[in-house]
């Protein structure tokens, strides 16, 4: 079965072949439009530019933010998690992206079309980007920000076992935010006089975060679609819980692909309360499967009552046809 | 109809950062001119600048851009700034502080903000540039806010969240007194409860140049008489920039806040010359009736006006014209009023002269002087028969005017009165 998994396939695609030869002149006006910028953005550049080498690029990209974040945010980048959020966390907003845009377009001798900015929420998404315009490789899925609204209309899990109350979705991976309200039936028993949220809840929770990423950030083959109702959970590696969750912490889950061979798909997932580690899952398989995607059917104004055929291996026409 | 009065004021100049030091300069007749040096090469004929102190601003990119201690400026706040910008937010924090004001004061529905200023010719030619050689994407999303005429009323609206009435004003050195003029309409007409008044330049080599291709700027080399209005010697006009902000508010915003105002704003009126595009009318036709209707707008007779702040530049032909305005509108001009012109010691503003104007009169009224007119050896001979006054006095004047007078002939008059 191809391997489908966005992740790997850009381990393999190759380095684009450099336009021009780097010269002493074009170092000199780079280390100009750099000049705001850490000294390691720099030296990654100039390794960019000479050599074509993607690797480089997580800093550049990093680095050319850094410069535009307010002082006082820019501790958060030193993480440099790729779930961090442009607008929300780093106070990014619309027009700085486009300064960000007018350095790397600078810097990389690049050029980024503008509906393509309106996409990028995550600093993952903005190394994602820029990766795949160097390598000549069609952006990925831009992440969705998805409420309750939305996961409860497509997950095959509901409440009272739904533990999931807001996610960002995106071709890299998914997180996502669990209040524990406290009111969770299980709650009463776990334990007696002392409510606990069960380390094997939070496990599930990362679990259905998992399922929330196939059916959302997945991107299947043409023609396809991953089924609901044939997510199961099979297994899982290196569980380990470090922090006993109470009513009123709220859960910061996040889980990324690991690797995916049909029918199975693994995960590795982090659930943090604030900075603290909560539980840490080195590994959660799941199986799925793929049906055919669903046609719309096409109106057809002849024949009025016609009963339209929603699957695609029956023509909208021929069903009118032979059925009046 | 409510009436107005001046109840703040913020200066940038060349001749001060505060109104402290500004009242200095203005009773020691204390100038701000010094030798510029973006002038210092053989192929330009003027040297002499009215300069702004304590900022850099020389620079395209604003992270290069310094200001004094006591303002503090985030990237992205001036991202967006013309230099001029810069100097016009530092003044409308001051006038904010002189006024008294709390934040709900400043954002409502009924405080509103008029700007006047020539837009920053260095960035508009810096973005132009950067289009021509990188490319039109590559132009700067901020090219356009930062540069274009409305660049103070984008900013500044933005920044401290005005909700009230904004515009900008442009009738080249008639702006803000227009501004002003405009600023007290929307409070006598029960519009707005406040106004902001701001008047701003960049003041440097882009700004200023231009001039001397239409040969008004004075060549003189010595700071000390360079600009000398109504001198016989006279040899154009000094170019200077910076910002000044008024705070005018309705008489019931006054008694609400309990704050003690520097004067009334009496009244304004204004008429153009109708002759030329930048000479001014030989009789000063346009400037003699904006005199007669503020006089009629504020009620009062010539023989109340205590002092006239005048245009005068400096230059050979548009002193002339006002004088003879005067002489027209007042019958006893060589006696009362008195006559004198401040740009001896802080040079022409441009779109910030009579804003900045007006708040000299203002604090003159309320700190007890009258500016005199400095660096006069000899009143040009055409220049007599009005009563100029050659040093300060210690004596705070009642009513005063302030005329501007722009190019094309706009002429404005606005109307001061002691409280």
């Amino acid at each position: 079965m191809a391997d489908t998994s966005h992740a790997s396939s850009v381990q393999k695609a190759p380095f684009i072949a450099l336009a021009k030869p780097f010269s002493p002149e074009d170092e000199v006006a780079l280390r100009e439009a750099l000049k705001r910028c850490s000294p390691s953005t720099f030296e990654a550049a100039v390794q960019f530019r000479k050599t074509g080498n993607p690797e480089h690029l997580p800093a550049v990209v990093i680095g050319v933010v850094e410069r535009y974040v307010e002082p006082e945010l820019r501790v958060k980048l030193k993480d440099a998690a790729d779930d961090l959020r442009m607008i929300e966390d780093l106070g990014i907003d619309s027009l700085t992206m486009m300064e960000i845009v007018i350095l790397v377009e600078d810097v990389l001798q690049m050029t980024i079309n503008n509906e393509e900015l309106r996409n990028l929420r995550t600093v993952g998404d903005v190394k994602a980007f820029i990766d795949c315009k160097v390598r000549g490789l069609p952006p990925p899925k831009p992440t969705k920000f998805l409420p309750i609204e939305h996961i409860a209309s497509v997950m095959p899990i509901q409440p009272p076992f739904l533990f999931i109350n807001e996610a960002s979705v995106s071709s890299l991976g998914a997180s996502g935010k669990y209040k524990i309200s406290g009111q969770e039936f299980f709650l009463q028993g776990h334990f007696k006089d002392n409510p606990v949220m069960p380390a094997s809840i939070m496990l599930e929770a990362l679990g259905q975060l998992a399922v929330l990423y196939l059916l959302e950030g997945l991107v299947p083959e043409p023609g396809k679609a991953v089924s609901p109702n044939m997510i199961f959970f099979t297994g899982c590696e290196g569980v380990r819980a470090h922090r006993i969750c109470k009513p009123g912490d709220i859960l910061s889950l996040s889980i990324k692909p690991k690797r995916q061979k049909m029918p199975l798909a693994t995960f590795e997932g982090i659930i943090r309360v604030g900075q603290e580690k909560a539980v840490i899952a080195e590994e959660i398989t799941l199986t799925f499967g793929f049906v055919d995607a669903v046609v719309a059917p096409v109106e057809n104004q002849a024949t009025e009552g016609a009963q339209l055929s929603a699957s695609s291996s029956n023509p909208p026409l021929h069903a009118a046809v032979t059925s009046s | 109809m409510p009436r107005a009065f001046i109840t703040g004021l913020g200066f940038i100049t060349s001749i001060g950062n505060d109104s402290t030091v500004v009242e200095q300069s203005l009773r020691n007749l204390k100038h701000g001119f010094e030798l510029y040096p973006p002038f210092d090469k053989p192929d330009i004929p003027c040297k002499v600048m009215g300069t702004v102190k304590g900022f850099f601003t020389d620079s395209a990119d604003q992270e290069d851009w310094t200001y004094p201690k006591g303002y503090a400026f985030k990237r992205e706040l001036m991202r967006t700034m013309a230099p001029h910008g810069l100097y016009a937010h530092c003044a409308l924090t001051q006038a904010i502080t002189d006024a008294k004001l709390t934040d709900l004061d400043v954002s409502n529905l009924n405080t509103g903000l008029y700007t006047s200023s020539g837009g920053s010719p260095m960035l508009t030619n810096y973005h132009h540039g950067r289009v021509e050689a990188l490319g039109v994407m590559r132009c700067s999303p901020f090219g356009i806010v930062a540069s274009i005429v409305g660049t103070l009323n984008f900013n500044l609206v933005a920044a401290f969240k005005i909700q009230g009435s904004s515009c900008g004003f442009s009738s080249a050195c008639a702006s803000s007194a227009h501004a002003l003029g405009f600023a007290y309409d929307e409070i006598t007409l029960g519009r707005q409860k406040r106004m902001f008044v701001v008047g701003a330049e960049d003041g440097n080599k882009d700004a200023i140049l231009p001039f001397a291709g239409m040969r008004t700027l004075s060549l003189q080399t010595d700071p000390n008489i360079a600009s000398r209005p109504f001198d016989g010697a006279r040899d154009g006009f000094v170019g200077t920039g910076g910002a000044t902000v008024l705070v005018i508010e309705s008489e019931d915003e006054v008694m609400r806040r309990g704050v003690t105002p520097y004067c009334e704003v009496l009244g304004w009126g204004q008429a153009s010359d109708g002759y030329n595009v930048a000479i001014s009318h030989p009789e000063g036709a346009g400037l003699q009736v904006a005199m007669k209707h503020a006089l009629h707008a504020s009620k009062i007779n010539p023989d109340q006006v205590d002092y006239i702040n005048a245009h005068a530049t400096s230059t050979l032909i548009g002193d002339i014209s006002e004088v003879k305005a005067i002489k027209a509108v007042f019958p006893q001009a060589s006696t009362k009023p008195w006559v004198s012109s401040t740009k001896a010691l802080t040079g022409h503003g441009l779109s910030l002269a009579g804003a900045m104007e007006s708040a000299f009169s203002a604090l003159a009224i309320k700190k007890g002087f009258t500016p005199g007119s400095a660096h006069i050896s000899k009143v040009d001979q055409a220049c007599e028969g009005i009563n100029i006054l050659q040093k300060t006095e210690a004596v705070a004047p009642r009513i005063v005017m302030k005329n501007a007078s722009g190019f094309g002939g706009a002429n404005v008059s606005v109307i001061f009165k002691q409280v």
